[in-house]
């Protein structure tokens, strides 16, 4: 398997919610990157896209 | 006598390999460490112009990824196996923010007739020419002869040949009657 493979594979399988099952529980307290953060990082890019811009008062 | 052309046995004990970054221990050994260093490197203005100048050209977020994971594999910031962990976080990543700026994006994953990117290829969709071979090319230009080019391989002649010309190349000359014995 050429690297460019493990890395398609790697990407499929993160992106089917699956995480790397001995790395999570060698680490104490979780991982952090996990498919669920980059989901609430999708909202919330979003979100504050949706947000019209603040408008800045200019003073005279 | 055959002489065999490989290395003498225990060659390879003699040649210094630890001056290649990726055999020494990497910098790098944690997934949470691993990601932010790779997040923190596409954030860099450089990267994030050279990731969005790749996805313009329709290159899949996965060709984006390892691109960039062989970069820092090559530093020797990260082992090779923690690379292949975080091309989906990193995958992930760069799909939100190229979302957030517009770019509509493959991942790559489920299509094998992706395109692979070769100098060649981003040289023409970036629209860089070197300068030498502008040069050559505008001097052939230059050197481009007037006349019409002769020979065996060169274009047809538009001035088509005359009739009887034709029917001579054709094998069809006019016999002379041979006179009858004089008497």
């Amino acid at each position: 398997m050429k690297f460019e493979q493990a890395v398609q594979k790697s990407i499929k399988s993160f992106l089917k919610g699956d995480m790397p099952e001995k790395l999570m529980e060698m680490k104490e307290g979780g991982l952090m990157y996990t498919p669920e953060f980059f989901d609430d990082m999708q909202e919330q890019y979003k979100s504050a896209e949706a947000q019209p811009p603040e408008e800045t008062e200019v003073d005279d | 006598m055959i002489k065999i052309n490989a290395p003498i046995a225990g060659a390879h004990y003699t040649s210094d390999t630890r001056n290649y970054p990726w055999h020494r221990p990497p910098d790098i050994t944690d997934y949470d460490e691993a990601v932010e260093y790779m997040i923190q490197m596409i954030d860099a203005e450089e990267k994030t112009e050279m990731v969005f100048a790749m996805l313009k050209i329709e290159a899949h977020i996965a060709t984006v990824v390892s691109t960039l994971l062989l970069q820092v594999i090559a530093k020797g910031k990260i082992p090779i196996d923690l690379a292949i962990l975080i091309a989906g976080p990193l995958a992930r990543y760069v799909e939100i923010i190229s979302e957030d700026v517009g770019i509509k994006t493959e991942m790559g994953v489920d299509n094998k007739n992706r395109m692979i990117i070769t100098p060649t290829l981003l040289r023409t969709a970036l629209g860089i020419v070197e300068e030498d071979e502008a040069v050559e090319q505008e001097d052939l230009m230059m050197a481009a002869p007037a006349e019409a080019p002769m020979g065996l391989m060169a274009p047809p002649n538009p001035d088509v040949a005359p009739p009887d010309e034709q029917a001579a190349m054709l094998g069809d000359v006019p016999v002379e009657e041979e006179p009858e014995d004089v008497v």
